[in-house]
């Protein structure tokens, strides 16, 4: 490249971004320095250097001033540090001989009741970004074939969508569900807000279109176990469960589930029902096919111990020879473009706070537990019954905020998880509906409606004669005798006590980051936010892409939302994917460490360290040797700074440049504010 | 008002008796957020007239307290809060509702009490002495008669009657 021969001719730019950064530093000051630094041959004040102008000014001046360097004095790169490289490149400037200096998060921003310091702060910044661009030398561009093919991970209403748009659009898709069944949270509800669509009737025809779509290939029961690879390329494997019931056999018709023996609480009743051993998740299942759970079943549980072949009732029952004991678990090995994460959340487990008394008295339940309890094919038929006699409820009350807005949670357990106060709303409207009679009463702290029909939805519920109060009872006590549920708060509206005996509470509990969150995160190596959900790339403009490249989020795994959001942010993440799967090839640029082989002593502190296996210690003729897998390097930089002998250097950010850069904010200033 | 009220023992149907009074349609649209109490000249200088409070009392089903309290007898009719209620309450209307109840189910204020008396024994809202009469004379004017039989045939008819002392 002739880096070090050729003449160096470095152009500032520095920006005003309006008054963001000039009304605390004096940039024509800082202008009239960085003029005077060696290597400068060019400076200039832009009001918005992001701006197309400013974009076009930097063009002109790279090509009139014969420029091969360049530092922008602006924002934060993660915004803009992709635009300028653009310029350059478009310039025929190689993108990486150039520098920002980040003078306004780091400067202006934070040092408005000091301009005289910012202002020599800034000049600082500027400074050491000049010592390191002299210093930077060209990285070379990789081309990586993009695979063609996506994977979903979550078959909700979030994972499903994104797994139809992009089966739609001709991608061949696989979507991995940890159920036996696609559907997620929202084929357990009984109707939907605001509009009261039945939800298995609006979600049941997609729940069959992703079983029937020639271009989805629909893993149940599974779950990814590794993650290799990059953005185009990942590998995945995933270990699918095995069923013990033969898929493309089985017509569900549950002979095999009425000579069960075994009886278990069903899940998807939420425990308020009984299933058997062998069993279907729930009618409409997606494949709809039952399967055996290992763990219970009598004959499994026996062979594992190495026992007999008992039980089998099962076996002789199915006409169709669908049961398969000897079914095995299997490893599917993927290999994807592009990996969208739609693995939804759980529901906050009220049996934490002890003066809600779920668990302990039978008449206390979730907003979950009633969705069952308001469903025809719930423990009570649909029917409004309480589960401690199965008596008709005639006074009820709802508690909001179970498990929101509290300080004394950790992370989601603070904030308002958006959609309970709408599942109140409507659970107490259904009750309406049911048995217009029965007296329902909604204790809260605010309610929040805030969405397409929410406002009028909640009017709605008052008119019907919903009482909504604000104030939440301090504890509930339960009457020994009868089970009824005893409340006391204040009304606030009119600062009376309230004591308040009811049939049964509904619990509004909050939203929680799943089980296996962690796990899948470090697998893609993704951060998470601090309530514990993933970690958008940007809260506002990029809300379902992350800072890997090529993994995207959908529906509640980025943040608490209903299904209209969750739906339309399956739409982002689809179409991120396709924009990324549209291509052939996808340009990267590398930032891989280079080993200098004199220096390496085969320690291999690098290896153990680096969290991506892209690094590791092979024998050659001079011994013991670093290498670098540079297909799964992502340059993060963890080798280099690990190395006991400084034998790794990283390309962009060498050992040179960054001492460079330190040597010049430590430098005397020769200038005078 | 008690400690502790208990929920049981208000009365759950009030509101709904409320919402069939005409001038009562619109109790149930009130989200409580004071922008009557707020706007009320009345609760400028009697704190004891609250219509934000008086609506909540009503929608909680405290029927004695509502109906045996004077404050639903303060209000001046002046319209502003039916004008700026932001759900459409109607609020100067539904107080109206909140009387004609409160007088079916035998509640009324004392200073009306007085008011039918009058209007029960003289026709009208004041007694025509001898002395004015005199006086009505001297200037020219005709006397003036009591003729409370037709108004005690209206106080008959819409049950008003029962509230002249004595007639109990």
């Amino acid at each position: 490249m002739g880096a070090d021969s050729e003449e160096k001719r470095v152009g500032v730019f520095i920006c005003h971004c309006g008054l963001n950064i000039a009304a605390v530093v004096d940039v024509k000051k800082v202008a009239e320095w960085v003029r005077k630094l060696p290597h400068v041959v060019f400076v200039r004040e832009n009001i918005y250097t992001c701006s197309e102008t400013g974009q076009a000014q930097i063009y002109q001046d790279i090509k009139e001033h014969k420029l091969n360097r360049v530092v922008v004095a602006s924002c934060s790169p993660r915004m803009h540090e992709p635009t300028f490289q653009k310029v350059l490149e478009k310039a025929g400037l190689n993108p990486f001989l150039f520098e920002m200096a980040n003078i306004r998060e780091q400067c202006s921003w934070v040092h408005g009741h000091d301009k005289e310091s910012a202002t020599l702060k800034a000049f600082d910044l500027i400074r050491a970004s000049v010592s390191k661009v002299v210093r930077d030398e060209p990285v070379e561009k990789i081309r990586q074939e993009v695979k063609k093919e996506a994977l979903v991970i979550g078959g909700g209403v979030a994972g499903m969508n994104a797994a139809l748009l992009l089966a739609n659009a001709g991608i061949k898709t696989h979507l991995v569900e940890k159920n036996p069944s696609i559907g997620g949270h929202m084929a357990m509800l009984d109707k939907t807000f605001p509009t009261l669509d039945c939800s298995i009737c609006i979600l049941g025809p997609k729940m069959v279109e992703v079983g029937k779509h020639p271009n989805i290939n629909l893993i149940t029961y599974a779950e990814v176990i590794d993650v290799e690879g990059e953005v185009g390329n990942f590998r995945v494997k995933v270990r699918k469960k095995p069923r013990y019931v033969d898929v493309d056999k089985c017509v569900a018709c549950g002979d095999c589930a009425e000579k069960c023996p075994v009886k278990l609480p069903d899940e998807f009743n939420r425990g308020m029902t009984i299933r058997k051993a062998i069993y279907i998740q729930l009618p409409q299942a997606v494949p709809a096919a039952y399967l055996i759970e290992e763990e219970h079943c009598l004959r499994l549980k026996t062979l594992k111990k190495g026992g007999k072949e008992v039980c089998g009732l099962c076996l002789k029952a199915c006409e169709r020879d669908a049961i398969n004991f000897d079914d095995k678990e299997e490893i599917i090995e993927l290999n994807v473009g592009a990996v969208i994460i739609a693995t939804g959340f759980e529901i906050y487990d009220p049996s934490q706070e002890p003066k809600y008394g779920y668990r302990r008295f039978p008449n206390v339940v979730t907003q979950l537990d009633f969705e069952r309890i308001l469903n025809a094919d719930g423990p009570t038929k649909g029917e409004l019954r309480r589960p401690s006699d199965n008596k008709p409820i005639k006074r009820i009350a709802f508690i909001q905020c179970v498990g929101s807005r509290n300080e004394r949670e950790k992370g989601a357990g603070r904030y308002c998880s958006r959609v309970c106060c709408m599942i109140t709303a409507k659970q107490a409207f259904m009750i309406k509906e049911h048995e217009p009679d029965v007296e329902v009463y909604v204790y809260y702290i605010d309610m929040r409606t805030a969405g397409k029909g929410f406002e009028e939805f909640y009017q709605r519920g008052r008119k019907e004669g919903i009482t909504f109060l604000r104030g939440k009872p301090g504890k509930i006590e339960e009457d020994p005798e009868t089970h009824n549920l005893i409340l006391v708060a204040e009304d606030m509206d009119t600062g009376v006590l309230l004591k308040n005996e009811v049939d049964m509470v509904v619990l509004a509990t909050g939203l929680r980051p799943p089980q296996g969150l962690v796990e899948l995160a470090q697998k893609f190596h993704l951060s998470r936010s601090e309530d514990g959900f993933l970690m958008e790339a940007h809260p506002k403009l990029r809300p379902a892409e992350t800072p890997i490249d090529g993994v995207y989020l959908a529906g509640c795994v980025q943040f608490p939302k209903d299904i209209p959001d969750s739906v339309a942010q399956a739409g982002n993440a689809a179409a991120n994917a396709l924009g990324l799967l549209s291509k052939d090839y996808i340009e990267m640029t590398p930032l891989h460490p280079v080993i200098d082989l004199e220096k390496c002593i085969g320690c291999g502190l690098c290896e153990i360290n680096c969290p991506y296996k892209a690094i590791r210690v092979v024998k050659t003729e001079k011994g013991k040797k670093a290498e670098v897998i540079e297909i799964a390097c992502k340059g993060c930089g963890v080798c280099g700074a690990s190395c006991p002998e400084g034998a790794i250097e990283m390309k962009y950010y060498s050992d040179k440049g960054i001492e460079a850069m330190i040597d010049a904010l430590l430098e005397k200033k020769e200038v005078e504010v | 008002m008690e400690q502790v009220i208990k929920i049981s023992e208000l009365d759950k149907n009030f509101k709904y008796q409320i919402l069939k009074e005409p001038g009562g349609e619109g109790l149930l649209k009130c989200f409580a957020c004071g922008t009557c109490t707020a706007s009320c000249p009345v609760r400028e200088v009697d704190e004891k007239f609250n219509p934000r409070k008086i609506i909540r009392m009503a929608i909680l089903g405290m029927k004695k307290e509502v109906l045996e309290n004077e404050f639903i007898w303060l209000c001046a009719g002046c319209y502003i809060c039916q004008e700026r209620c932001p759900q459409d309450v109607r609020i100067t209307d539904l107080m109206g509702a909140l009387r004609n109840i409160a007088v079916k189910e035998g509640f009324i204020h004392p200073s009306f009490v007085a008011q039918i008396d009058f209007l029960h024994k003289f026709g009208r809202l004041y007694e025509v002495t001898e002395f004015d009469n005199k006086k009505r004379v001297k200037n020219g004017l005709p006397e003036i008669k009591h003729m409370p039989e037709e108004i005690q045939k209206i106080f008959e008819e819409t049950g008003v009657a029962k509230f002249v002392e004595g007639e109990q």
